[in-house]
């Protein structure tokens, strides 16, 4: 074993851990910062299940180590709402039944998250071109482009101006 | 049962799961923490078929971090084999160890159990684990399974055919002999996985002191599973406790308990510490529960008209290496209801189920999946050889809803069902015959264009009396409890398993309207074997018919009990000119409902706190359990339309609409329901188009064991969904529910597999395999186009 002093920067808060070069950034967020809304689903970069965002670009945790991550800032689910104060998007999800066993829920929320801010006016086909990167076997993705959709049109009237 | 007004059942509310999951604050068996728990890792078998010669495991363990390693041998000391020996006839019986100890009868079967302290020096020991094998030969596909000298799967068995079942019904071969024409169709349906996104897990806590094992897993079925834990492990059912927390998909792949499951509890209690385990999706892919793979053929009888005179099914199943389930109990459901909404009395069966070296087999949303398909495949065989329209044919032999309620020539009762209502819902949705003149029109400029049309009767609720006739063990029963606490405020529980299902949100309904609150006030507590009483949890589409009608029942126990006490209080005789709504008391006067001064609160506060104004011989408290046996089946039924365009030139398949029209009886809550059909559907089109569990077929080696060699169909490829809900309720069931979620995936097969033929119809080809990739589509137009004479213009 070959564990060194690794820092990260984590939902603007920087954690300090002991833990092997090797290890991924999914693991490190899940087991040394203690923040388990990062899910593992396939840990090969295919379904997404743990989309966080690096310098404010949704990544694949499952596909870098934590100690790349050093001097970045990385954002995860637990940054975007709270159980009693739901994001835009989030609120939009639960309205719209866009998840079932919400497994894969915080990659989409997470990917959407960003896309959203540069993309305020996307259609049903951008929107599903984009959530082809997010695997989720429950809802037939319907209901989660009706919710992003939803979540673009109350995001572009609340704030009229940045258009 | 089904006059009642309800105010909540049927309402759209959000789901209550939701909060925490799009929080990232749900609580999957990975995101629990145990302190001091080991981890566990398996070394797997390489090859498909082999003898274990001998397991070396001295470098492995001097490895940093490894606690032990454990093999076949070890296991054998803590748990019993497990033996699968329903008395089912032409069933035979099957045992298997808890690992190994002297073949491997797949690629990914465990040969032995790393334990270290924690995942990646685990999985750096079991790669130095080193195993001798001497390789068999393996038995790859199902022909090979039944061919004389095949080698045997499981050496204990006397060839590879696990189950061989056949009946007879009418005059078959009679009407056979008298027909118009007799046409003969196969279907190949391919095998597949769940891919549940949250893999298997588990955590086993053995306490050392109180000789107690916590066992947390991501299951379907808490109860029946803690009862096979507990006899393997020769423990009580009072010295375990099975708790599953949110679980992230299951699609039936987690029900059976499995062999890693078991080890890890056993190594719990070998070592006296908490041990858990989570697969990766190689493992997922490689060693999780399968299903499918079955070839079926049919020999339908018709006259003129295409009436079906007489139909003769046949099925091969691949069941792979492992009888974790009845051998029967897939494949069989399929010949009891393949005839779905048509009138067919002459009908005879033959379904053989076979071992080859691949997983074991499991139900997989709609085990049944390819019923309709086949069904409605043959009729649209016998539209092509007759010339007919495949919507005529459909309409000379489907039941009229005065032929309802029908018994199938198996003996399977439908009623409550509409299929005539929802085949003529999707048929003017997508405008059937406007639809046959722009098809002409397409075809013209070269552009193939096709129309897939499948009704479904969905089985939805397996009763006893279903199991007992199908030859399959089993209880279709549920159970509840209901508590009212002093506050008022109420607790509920059924031994279902949620896995994304939104029971949280729909049983609350049940509970709500059977009691006469409102649903903000219910909590529906599920998983835990220690607090659900013993249910036989969620597989088929039970969770609506057994769960929610058992919690309907109880609850209206509740409010019959609650009422007694208020009327008491009242001053009045009885409680016939009371109800209970939304948690107050009110009391009918003349033809108007009035508030009395009583609520809910009040009369559990008498309950609990001053029992003595209770009613004279009524017990304190206000808890109610009750147990419920569904009738021996419910069905559902939908009709799907699909408008597909194959492009010629390279064999892909693009969705162009997708309508249907599903009759599911009472819904609890339509958003949950409508989300069961999206889901659904789309599990039943990626599995037609893409998804594909592939055996070399030389080797046996699992070709599929990544998600870029097992396609899954995105966002991207999948269309949008029409619905069109029907709501004829089921008059034998509490508040008229019927249960679904399969039958999407039933109509979704059948739907795309005969919109492809009828674009491809002009070629004079045929689709009867799956999936529906460009490679085969291509491989059948090159093949129509070398020989042109048999296409028609």
């Amino acid at each position: 074993m070959n564990e060194q002093r690794i820092t990260l920067t984590v939902n603007g808060r920087n954690i300090e851990f002991e833990a092997e070069p090797r290890k991924l950034l999914l693991d490190a967020l899940r087991e040394d910062c203690h923040l388990s809304g990062t899910h593992a689903g396939c840990e090969h970069g295919v379904c997404g299940a743990c989309t966080v965002l690096v310098d404010g670009r949704p990544t694949r945790s499952c596909l870098c180590f934590a100690i790349q991550m050093e001097g970045h800032e990385v954002q995860t689910i637990e940054s975007v709402g709270t159980p009693q104060k739901l994001s835009v998007l989030q609120q939009a999800l639960h309205e719209c039944h866009g998840l079932q066993c919400g497994f894969c829920t915080p990659g989409i929320v997470m990917t959407f998250e960003a896309y959203l801010k540069d993309h305020p006016e996307p259609t049903e086909a951008d929107i599903r071109e984009v959530l082809s990167g997010n695997l989720c076997r429950c809802t037939g993705y319907q209901n989660i482009v009706a919710a992003i959709a939803l979540a673009a049109r109350r995001m572009r009237e609340a704030s009229p101006h940045d258009q | 049962m089904t006059s009642e007004a309800f105010v909540h059942i049927g309402s759209h509310q959000p789901r209550k799961e939701d909060a925490r999951l799009l929080t990232g604050h749900g609580r999957y068996i990975d995101d629990i923490v145990v302190s001091g728990a080991l981890h566990a890792c398996f070394v797997r078998s390489p090859h498909a078929h082999a003898e274990i010669l001998s397991v070396n495991m001295g470098a492995a363990l001097d490895m940093p971090g490894v606690v032990a390693i454990y093999t076949g041998h070890d296991l054998a000391q803590w748990t019993t084999r497990h033996r699968m020996a329903p008395p089912i006839d032409g069933l035979r019986a099957m045992e298997m160890d808890t690992l190994p100890t002297t073949k491997v009868r797949f690629q990914g079967d465990p040969v032995a159990c790393v334990i270290a302290t924690n995942r990646y020096l685990a999985e750096d020991a079991a790669e130095q684990v080193q195993v001798d094998y001497a390789v068999l030969p393996a038995v790859s596909t199902m022909w090979q399974a039944l061919a004389s000298d095949a080698p045997r799967v499981d050496n204990d068995l006397p060839d590879n055919l696990l189950s061989h079942q056949h009946a007879v019904h009418g005059d078959v071969a009679g009407a056979m002999a008298g027909a118009h024409r007799v046409i003969e169709s196969t279907f190949s349906q391919h095998r597949q996985t769940h891919l549940p996104i949250e893999t298997r897990g588990c955590i086993a806590d053995w306490d050392v002191g109180r000789q107690h094992l916590n066992f947390q897993v991501g299951t379907q079925v808490p109860h029946p599973y803690r009862t096979t834990l507990a006899a393997r492990l020769r423990l009580s059912e009072s010295q375990v406790s099975v708790v599953s927390p949110d679980v992230g998909g299951g699609f039936g792949q987690k029900i059976a308990l499995y062999r890693e499951e078991l080890t890890v509890a056993a190594v719990s209690m070998q070592l006296g510490r908490p041990v858990r385990w989570r697969e990766d999706r190689m493992e997922n892919l490689l060693a999780s529960s399968q299903a499918r793979e079955d070839f079926c053929r049919t020999r339908v009888a018709v006259d003129a008209q295409g009436r079906v005179l007489a139909l003769d099914l046949e099925i091969v199943e691949d069941f792979g290496a492992y009888s974790f389930y009845p051998g029967n109990y897939l494949a069989r459901v399929v010949a009891m209801i393949v005839t779905g909404p048509y009138r067919i009395a002459n009908y005879a069966y033959d379904v053989k189920v076979v071992l080859s070296n691949k997983v074991g087999n499991g139900p997989m949303r709609a085990p049944m999946s390819v019923t309709s398909w086949v069904m409605e495949g043959t009729l649209d065989a016998v539209a092509r050889e007759l010339g007919l329209d495949p919507v005529a044919v459909r309409r000379v032999n489907m039941l009229r809803p005065d032929e309802l309620p029908y018994t199938m020539a198996t003996g399977e009762v439908l009623a409550d069902v509409s299929p005539n209502a929802t085949m003529d819902g999707v048929l003017a949705a997508i405008g059937y015959d406007s639809l046959r003149e722009r098809q002409v029109q397409a075809r013209a400029q070269g552009r193939w264009l096709g129309i897939g049309v499948c009704n479904v009767v969905e089985s939805t609720t397996y009763g006893s009396k279903f199991y007992k006739s199908a030859g399959i063990a089993g209880s279709g029963h549920e159970a509840a409890w209901i508590r009212i606490e002093p506050s008022g405020a109420v607790n509920a529980s059924v031994g279902l398993g949620a896995t994304g299902q939104g029971y949280e949100t729909s049983l609350a309904n049940a509970v709500a309207d059977g009691l006469g609150v409102s649903p903000a006030d219910v909590r529906v507590l599920l998983g835990h074997t220690d607090i659900a009483p013993y249910g036989m949890g969620s597989r088929g589409a039970r969770g609506g018919t057994a769960g929610g009608g058992t919690l309907y029942l109880c609850a209206q126990q509740a409010r019959t009990a609650v009422l007694a006490i208020a009327a008491h209080l009242l001053g009045l005789a009885d409680a016939q000119a009371l109800r209970l709504l939304e948690s107050r008391v009110q009391q009918q006067v003349e033809d108007r409902w009035q508030d009395t001064a009583l609520n809910l609160a009040d009369i559990a506060r008498v309950a609990y706190l001053d029992p003595l104004a209770l009613p004279p011989g009524v017990s304190p408290g206000l808890e109610f359990h009750l147990t419920y046996e569904p009738p021996p089946m419910t069905y559902s039924n939908a009709s799907h339309a699909c408008v597909v365009e194959v492009d010629g030139a390279t064999g892909a398949v693009h969705i162009e609409r997708y309508v249907v029209a599903e009759d599911c009886g009472t819904v609890l809550s339509p958003v949950v329901v409508e989300g069961q059909q999206h889901g659904a559907i789309a599990m039943g089109l990626s599995g037609s188009l893409y998804e594909h569990i592939e055996y070399d077929s030389a080797t046996g080696q699992n070709l599929s064991g990544s998600l870029a060699d097992y396609l899954v169909a995105t966002s991207h490829e999948l269309p949008h969904f029409e619905l069109i809900p029907m709501h004829t309720p089921n008059r034998s069931t509490p508040a008229g529910i019927k249960g679904m979620a399969e039958g999407g995936v039933m109509g979704a097969i059948g739907a795309l597999s005969n919109a492809v033929n009828d674009a491809l119809a002009h070629l004079g080809v045929v689709v009867n395999q799956q999936p529906l990739t460009p490679m085969y589509l291509r491989g059948l137009i090159r093949q129509a186009q070398k020989n042109p004479n048999k296409a028609s213009t």
